[in-house]
């Protein structure tokens, strides 16, 4: 039976079409998003002597941005809860460029750590979670693949940027340089243009809202681990739901309950310890054993090379039919492999070593960062993708930023490398065994719940619980254009009992 | 067809100041002192080594073959001072290793002051010349030697005659297989290239080439704007020389840079002993030129030069409003592409419905009862 409104189910996510310029675009915003930081670090030594402070007070600029892009993932979560993805990636990219363009004209440290770490640290936070957010409003079936292929933005923008700064830096000075970078990072504002919003339009009736939402409030029931019955709630217990709501509304908190949350939360909070270190000191390592600068730097090279191409084959690979149900242990998986190259490492002598070295870590690194959102997205389903991305950056960056400073202590201490290699190693071989166990007893809690959910509804046709398959979760696009009117969905809850459904 | 091999090795002495290197034989694998042979000359003496970096190449002499050898350890009876300076190990040569310099500096305790043992054995073709540079920045008694191997101590050695440029050197000091001279290098005419040719069956010559150490800048422009101020940075790696002194280009003269002289435009700074820096504020486009930074030694004068580009704004604004005119246009393009997808859309939409109402109203009119569903648009 057809429903009234002009809208029969809401349609499932394109998963192709405009979606793969969706994509493109997510490409560039992500790719200036973690490559910047790290581009810029050429300039370094110019503005050092320029304004004649230490290495360590210029490579807070550095880590300003990095903590910046991090932190400043709830507000940005915030917005595109309210506004949508593309405004913000508009904002974020002006911002960028307003940022950069300023640091061309500073005159002390201290206004480059604000314009260039916090304001542009700010435009890049905006840029990022927007794009990762709307990759999986556009996709569901090939989510990975489209993951896979943006997150592939940051190695192939930090190839170009790194030649690319080394022209302007020598055509036109650090302040030219930095003027010219301004501009290009306007760029992820055209990143942004191509966001189009998808979704409900803004111009339904509340009525055919209503009908829209009658799926996701079926879904939402079983997702509320509850019985389907919902007692009728009382005046002040509305109320008090309203606030929350409002508050969730804007940046989900009750995520925290979420069970997948919780373990992806815990399992990347520890595996980001050891993840970046073993970049930063990949060079001087080489360097360390006798190996000369140039060699060096191809060495990492060879793992954004590597990296480039690792992350949309894990996306491929990631949407198989095998990998795809069972994406969470292949996360692990991952994890605990780039955990094992790291342990392995002091074994390697000599360049030939390193670069086998270079090769592995490019892979496994690639491996975890396609499907870093990926699985977030599969364990929390698109809805409330924008909220938790948020959180998870903001918890992420305590330890990002912790990570590098850790094991350039352990090599000052102990004069040694193989010490930093075998923490970072260890960390993140600790993170893969963590994630793996509590996915499993996950998956298990997962399938239960959908078998109790079986037995008690056997008439519903969404008798899918958020198992395996977010699927069903996520047919249902609330855009930002759609608030979440959760306080019809208590109402319409009661009227859920596979009625109306389609 | 082995070749021969001729040691070359000199050994000086120098007062005052302690210069310290030590090259590690780096063609053997995990080169080590326990490789180096001891000399017969050197058994009774002692020392210690220590690491710094050679400034001039070592890597100077391209010979086809290559030796790996080592040299003496000496061993003196002194102690090394306390200006040792430390540093990363000596530039290595690459893979193809030609030759070893092993350079060592020691103090030792009696009237004459320190010696300097240098010593380089290679084997190469006869007839190609080795070539050594020797950096020295303050005075030294040295002493160069050629040492022919012992293998070859029954060939027949005609003649050995050492040169300085093209001046032969009269006394020289024989001993067994190796024929040195003594030198006072006190001054910067004592500088200059020595060299040693023994003449046998077979022709081998070396070429050693004595100088004050080289200044360490970039080699790349400098690039400033008008109104900022520029930071010139000269290096001297391993030497700490006596004064710095810094000029600029002025058409084809060289003006010192008098600090007197110019007291709000140009800083000099002293940031370490063998670092100096010269800043110069609020630019104009007549300061860009070439400029210069000299070390003052004992031996002599190094000079550094330096590039200094100063920039109008205007030459990085264009690129920026070129690329700042393509990000508007393209978010322009998309803008209008998206409005008229939706107009196309919106259109076939309104011709859809229209065409549905027309034929509704005909089916009407044809009194065809319409018990099936009504399709909808999705």
């Amino acid at each position: 039976m057809p429903s009234p409104a002009n809208a029969g189910p809401a349609p499932g996510p394109p998963d192709g079409g405009w979606g793969w310029v969706v994509v493109f675009g997510a490409f560039i915003s992500i790719g200036f998003a973690y490559a910047f930081p790290k581009g810029i670090a050429i300039f370094f030594k110019e503005i050092q002597g320029f304004f004649d402070t230490s290495y360590s007070e210029i490579a807070w600029v550095s880590s300003i941005m990095l903590a910046t892009t991090y932190g400043a993932g709830p507000i940005s979560s915030i917005l595109v809860n309210r506004y949508g993805s593309r405004p913000v990636v508009i904002f974020g990219g002006l911002l960028c460029g307003i940022g950069m363009v300023s640091a061309a004209f500073c005159t002390s440290i201290l206004q480059l750590y604000i314009c260039v770490g916090f304001i542009t640290g700010f435009g890049l936070a905006l840029n990022l979670q927007p794009s990762v957010i709307i990759i999986g409003k556009y996709f569901l079936k090939r989510r990975p693949i489209a993951n896979g292929l943006a997150m592939a933005g940051s190695p192939v923008m930090l190839c170009t940027l790194a030649p690319l700064n080394q022209f302007l830096f020598d055509n036109f000075g650090w302040r030219g340089s930095f003027l010219i970078l301004g501009a290009i990072l306007l760029n992820c504002c055209v990143a942004g243009a191509l966001f189009r919003p998808i979704g409900a339009p803004k111009t339904q009736s509340n009525e055919e809202a209503k009908e829209v939402l009658k799926e996701g409030v079926a879904k939402d029931a079983m997702e509320m681990n509850s019985s389907t019955n919902i007692p009728v709630e009382t005046k002040t217990e509305e109320e008090a739901k309203d606030c929350c709501e409002k508050i969730n509304k804007y940046l989900d908190f009750s995520l925290f309950k979420h069970r997948g949350f919780l373990i992806y939360l815990i399992g990347n909070v520890l595996m980001f310890l050891g993840f970046f270190a073993p970049i930063v000191f990949l060079a001087p390592y080489a360097k360390h054993i006798g190996i000369d600068e140039y060699s060096a730097a191809f060495l990492l090279s060879i793992l954004a090379i590597v990296d480039m191409i690792a992350r949309p084959a894990t996306g491929i690979i990631a949407n198989s039919k095998w990998v795809r149900p069972r994406i969470q242990y292949f996360f692990s998986f991952s994890i605990a492999f780039n955990g094992a190259c790291h342990l392995l490492c002091p074994l390697a002598s000599g360049y030939k070593g390193l670069v086998v070295y270079a090769v592995f870590f490019g892979l496994a690194f690639g491996m975890v960062c396609a499907m870093l959102f990926e699985t977030l997205m599969d364990l929390v389903g698109a809805t409330r993708f924008t909220s938790a991305v948020g959180l998870v950056t903001i918890a992420e960056c305590c330890t990002i930023l912790l990570g590098p400073p850790i094991g350039g202590t352990l090599i000052d201490t102990f004069g040694d490398y193989k010490y930093m290699f075998i923490k970072c190693g260890a960390v993140m071989v600790l993170a893969g065994t963590f994630l793996f166990i509590m996915n499993y007893y996950n998956y298990r809690m997962l399938a239960k719940e959908k078998r109790k959910a079986k037995e008690e509804d056997p008439k519903s046709v969404r008798t899918e619980s958020e198992g395996r398959n977010n699927l069903n979760k996520d047919t249902v696009q609330d855009g930002p254009e759609l608030e979440p009117l959760r306080e019809e969905q208590e109402r319409l809850k009661k009227e859920v009992n596979g009625t109306n459904e389609v | 067809m082995p070749a021969p091999t001729v040691h070359a090795r000199f050994s000086g002495s120098r007062p005052g100041r302690l210069l310290l290197l030590l090259c590690l034989c780096l063609s053997l694998p995990g080169g080590s002192p326990a490789d180096l042979a001891v000399t017969p000359q050197d058994a009774n003496q002692t020392q210690e080594n220590s690491l710094t970096r050679m400034p001039t190449g070592l890597k100077s002499s391209p010979e086809p073959m290559t030796t790996a050898r080592t040299v003496n350890r000496q061993t003196w009876g002194g102690s090394i001072s306390d200006h040792l300076t430390l540093g990363p190990e000596a530039s290595t040569p690459g893979p193809d290793l030609t030759t070893l310099e092993f350079k060592q500096d020691t103090k030792l305790n009696t009237s004459n002051g320190f010696y300097v043992e240098y010593e380089v054995l290679l084997s190469g073709e006869s007839g190609t010349a080795v070539v050594k540079n020797i950096t020295l920045d303050s005075a030294v008694r040295i002493e160069l030697s050629c040492k022919l191997d012992d293998k070859y101590s029954s060939a027949k050695v005609l003649q050995v005659t050492w040169k300085k440029g093209n001046e032969t050197i009269g006394h020289i000091n024989k001993t067994e297989n190796s024929w040195s001279i003594q030198l006072t290098i006190s001054d910067n005419s004592k500088l200059g290239s020595y060299s040693c040719t023994v003449q046998g069956e077979e022709k081998f010559s070396v070429v050693f080439h004595l100088q004050v150490p080289k200044i360490d800048v970039k080699d790349k422009p400098v690039i400033t704007y008008e109104g900022d101020a520029a930071v010139l940075v000269c290096k001297s790696p391993g030497y700490t020389p006596i004064s710095w002194t810094w000029y600029m280009t002025n058409g084809s003269e060289q003006i010192a840079i008098n600090d007197s002289l110019l007291l709000d435009k140009y800083v000099i700074n002293r940031v370490f002993p063998n670092v100096t820096q010269l800043k110069i504020l609020n630019l104009t486009s007549k300061d860009d030129g070439v400029y210069w930074c000299e070390a003052a030694f004992e031996l002599g004068k190094s000079k550094g030069k330096l590039k200094l580009k100063v920039l109008s704004l205007m030459v990085p604004l264009k690129p920026f409003l070129a690329i700042v005119a393509e990000v508007v246009v393209l978010v322009a393009v998309i803008f209008l592409f998206e409005i008229y997808s939706k107009r196309r859309e919106k259109r076939a939409e309104v011709e859809k419905e229209f065409d549905q109402i027309e034929q509704l109203k005909s089916e009407e009119s044809n009194g065809v009862e319409n018990s099936s569903t009504r399709h909808r648009k999705v």
